[in-house]
């Protein structure tokens, strides 16, 4: 079973999947520890401390610090720190409780009961009761709140509150992603009851139960939270969370090395060249693990062009995934097979990737009709070109060389390729939701969980939904239905072997590549523990000995 | 005037370079030795050599070729954007001139509220709206440009027009048309040209500029723009990635101002010689 967050997570669009690294911080679920570690020589052991801060910078800014509306990566990042669920992963990818003492599951898994802890307070100090959860669940099956989460929700039969500390969760039918879900963090009802969510003032000056409380936010720029002092589990070391937008990676980098900031996600030319300086090993621990999550290019599924299954085969026979993780990557990654990566139980081991074979690629492009009819160089097709365009996010220069890279090998077998880089909210509010696109790179987080009903179900396809490829599949919908209704653990994995293999055929995605996280952190920072969940789960504990503290409050 | 021009050694200089360039421009594939799009990840970011004349790029991309290719899109984007800009600016300055009165205030009017909006901003507006390509970029450029050419144009009409060979000719019964065409714009012409010329410096910085933040040309067509911002995210690795983009544009355009200024010194009747 796997925790909510996690699996929230799984479906969340990263901004950039290179800088994931603070996703990492923040309970992405991260397998196998860091190789590369430069471990401070002063001080590892001692008493923590409390004070100082922590600057960490990122290429985009938060969109909504609702919750259950943030799909994006920097807005969960604030959003985990902020708010709890009720549940949690531990480090040996454990559910165990957070605002749940513990739970019991009851009736054949049909019903779960939360027992909640007593002594927790929302930052404004209201105490934290049975009936926020309530509250939760009913603005994330409220159809009127546009939440990409509602998928889980919609299984549930009905909330009970049995008294202040006691929630009972009654389904509708067996639901395997049952417990996990309740990772999902919990809203303030007292504040929200009667908000419109789209429009209220909480969006963004949010109030949680969380490690840290929300302080301020300057749009583009920054978002500062403070330690929450009364945090159940005991006060965070580090006095302030601050998070600064930079929307270019290499002034990120320069940032990092005049210590504007103390961590950033490094881009694979930053990890292997940039950083291997005496100065960079002075100064700053470098974490490389695998990533939960890896890039695609997605097609627009309701465009002609990609409509024929041996069109997108076609495709990603022309495409040496190989050159992008070499030339891109410097070899900080490996293939994507599909929906799993390979550290995940859902993973196929007997899916093996197409080889790089232009020449095959053209054979089925001729059989399914495109040929070059008028000698331009170009394959067409009833009169028309084989032309898209592949849209992008600006920023990141590890998505722009991959479009470059299938832009001239598709060259190569006669398919022009058009690129546009557009920023990151407008990329995602006007294109992606819209279904505004041809074909898109862009990258999943996924988490322990592997039910990705969310992505690849028909019936997700509305705007701001995951389905954006209006992929659908009546094989894929029922076997995505019974993984969720399987307990058993072996049967669910060969459920989702087969969803693996099937996806895989269908190519409702260009698989590309499942990117290492590579992270620097100043090493004045004390407690970093690497696990498989991440190095930030346990972020609280980290400290700063206090002659080395930069900044006082 | 020519002799004025030529006794200028700046402006000899900035027009050798142009010249240089354009030939560089027109026998692009005879110069580059490769493709400028053709990617080959094995030979990424290395330094120059006899080989890569200024190295390769993070694609591993030949250098000097996207650099030789991308003058054809700079000095392409210069001309025929600033060429634009002239057309409406001589068109909408002399009538304004000419005419006089309502035409002048109305054409004027809107001139100055053109003017008002900050150049660079409208520019990244209307291209985020209509999409970046190298054709929006030349006629965004060339739109946005034309207003000093319309004041200028106008200046000179509003003094030529009572010259008295404008009197006999309109005495004879020539038309309007003819007189504007034949008479004034040929004579009021010269300081417009030097505002050309700055203007095309001009142009090239600003499709640099896009292209620098992504809204200019888009890949694989190289353009020093896009080189210099592909640069930047190696640099500390691949100097020369970001160094000699940035010296091609500088050399040029810093051509293109020397000519200006020589031809501005030539044609003025004040300055001593």
């Amino acid at each position: 079973m796997q925790n909510r967050k996690n699996r929230q997570k799984s479906k969340r669009i990263f901004l950039i999947p290179l800088f994931i690294t603070i996703a990492v911080f923040f309970s992405l679920t991260i397998s196998l520890p860091g190789q590369e570690n430069f471990p401070d020589p002063e001080g590892k052991t001692g008493t923590p401390t409390y004070g100082d801060a922590f600057v960490v910078g990122e290429i985009g800014d938060a969109r909504t610090l609702i919750p259950i509306l943030a799909s994006d990566s920097p807005s969960s990042y604030i959003v985990d720190l902020v708010f709890d669920g009720l549940i949690k992963y531990n480090t040996s990818v454990e559910l165990v409780g957070n605002l749940a003492e513990s739970w019991d599951i009851e009736e054949d898994s049909l019903v779960i009961v939360f027992h909640l802890r007593k002594n927790v307070k929302w930052h404004d100090g209201y105490p934290f009761r049975a009936k926020d959860v309530k509250f939760t669940y009913e603005c994330l099956i409220d159809p009127k709140v546009p939440t990409p989460y509602s998928g889980d929700f919609k299984m549930v039969k009905s909330v009970e509150v049995a008294d202040d500390y006691t929630v009972k969760i009654i389904y509708k039918e067996p639901f395997a992603p049952g417990l996990t879900s309740w990772g999902m963090p919990i809203m303030p009802k007292h504040l929200l009851e009667g908000e419109n969510l789209l429009t209220t003032e909480f969006a963004r000056n949010p109030i949680g139960t969380g490690r840290y409380k929300f302080k301020r936010w300057k749009t583009g720029e920054r978002i500062d939270l403070v330690s929450n002092h009364e945090y159940f589990e005991h006060r965070p070391y580090i006095d302030r969370y601050i998070y600064r937008v930079i929307p270019d990676s290499a002034t990120m980098f320069l940032e990092l090395e005049t210590l504007g900031i103390d961590s950033m996600g490094l881009t694979p030319l930053q990890f292997t060249r940039l950083t291997e300086t005496p100065f960079f090993k002075k100064r700053f621990q470098k974490f490389k693990y695998p990533s939960f999550g890896y890039t695609y290019m997605a097609y627009n599924l309701k465009d002609d062009k990609f409509k024929d299954k041996r069109v997108r085969q076609a495709l990603n026979y022309a495409v040496d995934k190989k050159e992008i993780i070499d030339g891109v990557l410097l070899g900080q990654g490996k293939v994507s097979h599909g929906q799993f990566v390979p550290e995940s139980w859902a993973f196929n081991k007997d899916v093996k990737p197409y080889p790089f074979d232009p020449k095959k690629a053209k054979k089925i492009l001729e059989e399914c009709g495109w040929r070059d009819r008028d000698n331009d160089g170009w394959l067409d097709k009833d009169g028309r070109r084989f032309e898209f365009t592949i849209l992008t996010n600006q920023g990141n220069d590890n998505r722009r060389m991959t479009a470059e890279i299938i832009q001239r090998r598709l060259k190569d077998i006669g398919i022009k390729v058009n690129i546009r880089i557009l920023e990151w909210s407008v990329f995602l509010n006007e294109f992606v939701n819209k279904k505004k696109f041809e074909a898109i790179i862009l990258g999943w987080g996924l988490g322990r969980e592997p039910d990705c009903y969310d992505i690849f179900h028909s019936s997700k396809t509305k705007e701001g939904e995951f389905n954006f490829i209006s992929y659908a599949n009546p094989r894929i919908d029922r076997l995505l239905i019974e993984g969720r209704r399987t307990f058993d653990l072996e049967k669910r994995k060969e459920i989702y072997n087969k969803i693996h293999e099937i996806l895989y055929d269908d190519q409702p995605y260009m698989f590309l590549y499942v990117p290492d996280s590579l992270v620097a952190v100043h090493n004045r920072f004390q407690g970093i523990k690497v696990s498989p969940i991440g190095i930030t789960y346990n972020f609280i504990d980290w400290w700063v000995p206090r002659d080395r503290q930069r900044y006082t409050y | 005037m020519m002799k004025q021009i030529f006794r200028n050694n700046q402006a000899v200089f900035g027009a050798g370079i142009i010249l240089l360039l354009i030939l560089v421009a027109v026998f692009a594939p005879k110069i580059a030795k490769y493709d400028p799009a053709f990617i080959n990840i094995q030979s990424a970011l290395l330094g120059p050599s006899l080989e890569h004349p200024l190295g390769t790029d993070s694609l591993g991309r030949d250098l000097f070729s996207r650099m030789i290719y991308a003058s054809r899109i700079a000095l392409l984007i210069g001309f025929i954007a600033m060429g634009l800009a002239l057309g409406v600016g001589v068109i909408f300055g002399s009538l304004a001139g000419y005419f006089g009165g309502k035409t002048d205030s109305i054409i004027m009017r809107f001139a100055d509220i053109m003017l008002c909006f900050p150049r660079f901003f409208l520019i990244l507006a209307v291209i985020a709206v209509v999409g970046p390509n190298i054709f929006n970029v030349m006629v965004i450029i060339g739109l946005t440009g034309w207003m000093g050419m319309a004041r200028l144009i106008r200046a000179e009409i509003l003094s030529l027009k009572t010259r008295d060979y404008v009197s006999a000719s309109r005495a004879l019964g020539a038309s309007h048309f003819f007189i504007i065409t034949k008479h004034l714009i040929p004579n009021g012409i010269g300081p417009v040209l030097v505002s050309f010329v700055f203007g095309v410096a001009g142009a090239i910085l600003t499709e640099a500029a896009l292209s620098f933040l992504g809204l200019g040309v888009q890949p694989p067509n190289p353009s020093w723009g896009n080189i210099l911002m592909e640069g930047k995210a190696v640099l500390g690795v691949g100097w020369w990635v970001i160094i000699f983009p940035g010296l091609a544009i500088l050399i040029t355009v810093l051509a293109f101002n020397l000519l200006g200024e020589g031809l501005r010194d030539a044609l003025n009747p004040r300055v001593e010689r």
